[in-house]
């Protein structure tokens, strides 16, 4: 009965957003409304404005920077909101469960494929404000490595070599980059989140902020799954 | 994209159980970011980056950084439903929706 409701009611709801998206000016066509106005002004003074010429990264840390800080600050509330859930429980009470050892093969595979991972999230990170890439993309590259590591060496011990004070601070990095960027633009230059003439530093600034967005991103994600990893064993 | 986001919402509504519920949500992001970014694309376009054999017509970046962004939130929301999930287990004991509802004997 409910499910026959449901069903009737995303039909009916399909059959509308399929009216209204019929409507839509098709894509692909270089003179629709998506790629005027700003996106055209974008497309052509963001190398000069932006300082590099991935205009993604324009947008992102020039143009959009307030969206991108509020975009870091909702990873970091997320993981405040996480840990605060996990502290609620109270400690760990049960002993931690006995855990079953991966295969020697997927064991090595993960020791062999490790640094290779961990080079290339730099360079998507580093190289990420001129070519496709980026902090975001290189972050969680990054943190889809420590939970590989997670498995393969087990939680613990992850948890061990990561526990240290520079990683708590890294988990804060993203909004306080961001900060210090908008403070130093509306200093330097005279409104938030403007970024330093001439354009090597301009360069190095962006590399940065991609440098905080990539460490902290891997960070926040590391948390996220040591912390539900802990929780489901409890 | 429409039977995409419809397929989520389904999920969704009918699902009992809250991590499908969770799963339903993200096919329905899925499909919001796909809208938005297939509209943002140019036939024989490229991408928007300086290099070799890149030239105009260049897909709009605007919806490229939209959808980073829409994505970073999606996972922060997912994270946080999960480590609620797990708390509900273990509060509770079940995470099917009907088991919850009941009322306690």
């Amino acid at each position: 009965m409910r499910s026959a409701l449901a069903l009737v009611l995303v039909v009916v709801l399909a059959a509308l957003m399929m009216a209204g998206v019929s409507q839509l000016p098709p894509p692909g066509e270089a003179d629709q409304a998506v790629h005027r106005h700003v996106a055209a002004n974008y497309l052509a003074d963001g190398v000069e404005e932006g300082g590099t010429g991935n205009r993604v990264t324009a947008v992102l840390l020039d143009y959009r920077a307030l969206d991108t800080y509020g975009e870091v600050v909702v990873i970091f509330a997320a993981l405040i909101a996480v840990l605060l859930v996990r502290s609620a429980g109270g400690p760990r009470t049960q002993p931690p469960p006995r855990r079953v050892p991966v295969s020697p093969v997927v064991d090595q595979v993960i020791r062999l494929m490790t640094p290779f991972i961990a080079l290339f999230a730099l360079f998507m990170i580093i190289e990420g404000h001129v070519l496709p890439g980026g902090g975001f993309q290189g972050g969680v590259v990054l943190g889809a490595l420590m939970i590989l590591l997670s498995l393969a060496l087990g939680p613990d011990r992850l948890r061990g070599a990561l526990h240290t004070g520079a990683l708590f601070w890294l988990r804060a990095v993203a909004p306080l980059a961001f900060t210090v960027s908008a403070l130093a633009g509306l200093g330097l230059v005279g409104w938030w989140f403007a970024l330093p003439e001439p354009g090597w530093m301009r360069e190095f600034a962006l590399v940065l902020l991609e440098l905080a967005i990539g460490f902290g991103g891997a960070a926040a994600l590391t948390g996220f799954f040591l912390s539900l990893e802990e929780d489901i064993h409890r | 994209m429409v039977v995409l986001f419809a397929v989520g919402l389904y999920i969704v509504l009918t699902s009992q159980n809250l991590l499908k519920k969770i799963i339903g949500l993200n096919i329905m992001e899925t499909s919001v970011f796909g809208l938005i970014v297939t509209s943002g694309m140019v036939d024989g376009g490229s991408p928007p980056l300086l290099g070799r054999g890149l030239e105009a017509p260049y897909a709009s970046p605007v919806t490229h950084a939209l959808v980073l962004t829409g994505i970073v939130v999606a996972l922060s929301v997912t994270a946080l439903a999960l480590v609620l999930i797990v708390r509900v287990k273990r509060e509770c004991g079940s995470i099917e929706l009907d088991e919850l509802l009941e009322p306690e004997e």
